[in-house]
């Protein structure tokens, strides 16, 4: 009888041993986006889970304990950097005691710093500005080229973590940056034919999407960043919309998009499209593709 | 491009160093900087319970009435240490001093664990671990004054809080400590170590509901070297929609905490030794930047002959301009059974400001 339980320990023993010899690599990324590049450069070697909603402003998410829990259990916490978690992503890394994923160690990756930024403040950084990042513009994830050389820093990490699969993770991380350089050809052709090349949006959110498609940020609807939208502004707003003929406006769809009414009653012909900003951020956008090809949409609809 | 930028760096701070050097929040001397923020609570009152002499430190008109200091750092890749320093002004005289309310180390590469050790706010239910300027009122409950004092419970000693391999957050944290908390503990020997025990729940009901359940068990030597003890429960929802969650929120807290005094007694030798109270307290978010919060409190379940009977209701309102600043008015009434039909009425204004790199509140 003692013989059979020690035995049964052993092979229960082996056996988990085993298991996790074949584990996939677990990674937990800040942001959907972020987990839509992982699951295409990982496929089925990484599992892959995220934090913030795509329905969420990616800069005010709650440290909700369950986040912790979620890291706790990781290989890999990916995360955007250039300060556009730092509300949250420190206080679920110290709550998960996973010292695998701490700032520093192999486990833990930003990809922002990778990246060539947008808006750097050349001179100093004040909050009288609102909340300016110091590191520049941090909603990198828009530019469809830009986030083909993060799945490329991906995929070297996934590596560094997981050898066997460096062609695999490669390759796939290099045939998805290179079909989004197509498709961006076909967006730009979209977006040239439908004669918009002016926008308005809410925050500095989309400036990344903008500058990839020649398309100029005219002004936004908040005064400074993340200070909301007040009347005065509103009347420079829609001074600038007429002056200069701006056809739409762009508002992430995580703001109260009702400060549009104003503009609609008093510029003839404007668009108001709100739009997603972030995988899962509407019902159908399962993926950064998905995401880009809505905003690429929302654009065009609002031809000349 | 990188490069570029760091040439174009190189030549401004050559050509104008003062300006620079005042403009470059990344020099490499600075690197290392701990993050620095501060925090400043001013507030004008007027209660008809509250003293007009200004050398109370809780005291009508205008007062200000803490500053707190705080320094955050990685220490090395094994642990962060912090110091919050608290600059509020000394009971019985009109000047300030400096406390240091938390000074403590952390570990930060120890699986599964956390280990602190420092002074610090004792985890005993969730208000005890707010600092001044994250309490949801501008006053702490009542029965954690009368329990605790206003400071709270905040002793040097060593912690140690485990995650349980559970699929929702689950945490105990052991916590022993010097018991000098002047109002609860106060023991005669400063080799007496107190112990804390704190078991803290939280399951996310959905993605726009969560719910903390927390047991919390304290016991230390008291001024008359007998064991004194409380226990302590608090339930907390959260509601936050995963969309629209920008503009509107609801938070529900409850706080219980149960006290065991021995010996302890009023001036005319009437027992306090049982002393009990509940606060219950509702926060609505209406709009980006508006709050409106409502709490009803009782201090005396249960109570021993000595102590009193008290209710206490409480109403808010709070505009927050940025996550920088708030500005909250607050009125309380309170009926303390003591003085029958002489109910105390207060009125409260308190600005609330961040300056620096100030890390996230816990959730």
């Amino acid at each position: 009888m003692k013989s059979v339980f020690v035995k049964t320990i052993i092979l229960a023993v082996v056996f988990s041993a085993a298991s996790q010899a074949q584990a996939k690599l677990r990674v937990v990324a800040s942001t959907t986006d972020l987990r839509s590049v992982i699951e295409i450069v990982g496929g089925d070697r990484v599992d892959v889970d995220s934090i913030a909603k795509g329905t969420q402003d990616q800069h005010t998410i709650e440290p909700k304990p369950s986040y912790m829990v979620k890291a706790s259990h990781a290989d890999l916490f990916v995360a955007v950097g250039l300060e556009l978690e730092i509300g949250w992503v420190p206080s679920v890394l110290q709550g998960a005691r996973n010292p695998k994923i701490m700032h520093g160690e192999k486990g833990y990756l930003e990809v922002g710093p990778f990246i060539d930024r947008l808006e750097m403040p050349t001179g100093s950084v004040t909050r009288a500005e609102g909340d300016v990042h110091p590191f520049g513009n941090p909603h990198i994830m828009l530019d469809p080229v830009r986030v083909g050389i993060i799945a490329e820093k991906i995929a070297e990490k996934l590596s560094e973590l997981d050898p066997p699969g460096h062609d695999a993770y490669t390759k796939r991380a290099q045939d998805w940056s290179a079909h989004l350089n197509a498709r961006v050809k076909e967006w730009q052709k979209e977006i040239e034919a439908s004669h918009v090349t002016k926008v308005v949006t809410y925050h500095r959110t989309l400036d990344y999407f903008l500058d990839r498609f020649h398309i100029a940020l005219v002004e936004e609807l908040e005064p400074k960043p993340g200070i909301p939208p007040t009347v005065q502004h509103m009347v420079t707003v829609v001074d600038k919309i007429r002056s200069e003929h701006v056809p739409l406006v762009m508002i992430e769809n995580y703001y109260d998009p009702s400060v549009s009414r104003k503009l609609t009653e008093e510029v003839k012909d404007l668009k108001i499209e709100v739009v997603p900003v972030s995988v899962e951020g509407a019902p159908g956008i399962t993926n950064l593709e998905k995401l880009y090809e809505a905003l690429v949409n929302a654009v065009v609809k609002a031809k000349k | 491009m990188k490069n570029k930028g760091g040439a174009l760096g190189f030549f401004l701070g050559m050509g104008v160093c003062g300006v620079a050097f005042a403009a470059q929040p990344m020099t490499q001397g600075k690197a290392f900087n701990p993050d620095i923020s501060a925090n400043f609570l001013g507030l004008w009152q007027h209660g008809t319970g509250i003293s007009n002499d200004r050398t109370n430190a809780n005291h009508n008109g205008f007062s200000l009435q803490e500053a707190e200091l705080q320094l955050l750092s990685d220490v090395d890749p094994y642990m962060r240490a912090s110091a919050l320093l608290s600059v509020s002004q000394k009971d019985g005289t009109s000047d300030f001093g400096i406390d240091p309310e938390e000074v403590f180390l952390e570990t930060t590469s120890l699986p599964g664990v956390t280990v602190k050790a420092g002074k610090f706010k004792m985890a005993l239910g969730r208000h005890n671990q707010l600092h001044t300027h994250a309490f949801p009122f501008i006053d702490a409950p009542l029965i954690h004054q009368q329990l605790i004092g206003s400071e709270g419970l905040n002793e040097a000693g060593v912690s140690a809080a485990v995650l349980m391999p559970t699929s929702w957050y689950s945490e105990l944290t052991v916590q022993g400590f010097n018991p000098s908390n002047d109002t609860l503990y106060k023991s005669p020997s400063s080799g007496d170590v107190g112990g804390l025990v704190h078991f803290k729940n939280l399951l996310d009901v959905n993605d726009d509901l969560t719910s903390e359940l927390g047991l919390s068990a304290t016991a230390a030597k008291n001024q008359f070297n007998q064991t004194a003890s409380v226990l302590g429960a608090d339930l907390t929802f959260k509601w936050r929609p995963a969309v629209g969650g920008k503009y509107h929120a609801l938070i529900w807290s409850t706080e219980y905490l149960d006290g065991h005094r021995p010996k302890q007694a009023d001036a005319n030798g009437a027992s306090q030794v049982n002393l009990g109270g509940v606060a219950t307290w509702l926060q609505y978010q209406l709009d980006e930047r508006w709050w409106v919060q409502g709490r009803y409190e009782y201090v005396g379940i249960p109570r021993s002959v000595g102590v009193s009977k008290q209710m206490k209701e409480s109403a808010l309102i709070a505009f927050l301009p940025s996550e920088f600043s708030g500005i909250r008015l607050q009125y309380d009434h309170s009926s303390p059974t003591s003085r029958p039909g002489k109910d105390d009425h207060t009125i409260a204004v308190q600005y609330n400001v961040t300056i620096g790199a100030h890390p996230a509140h816990s959730y």
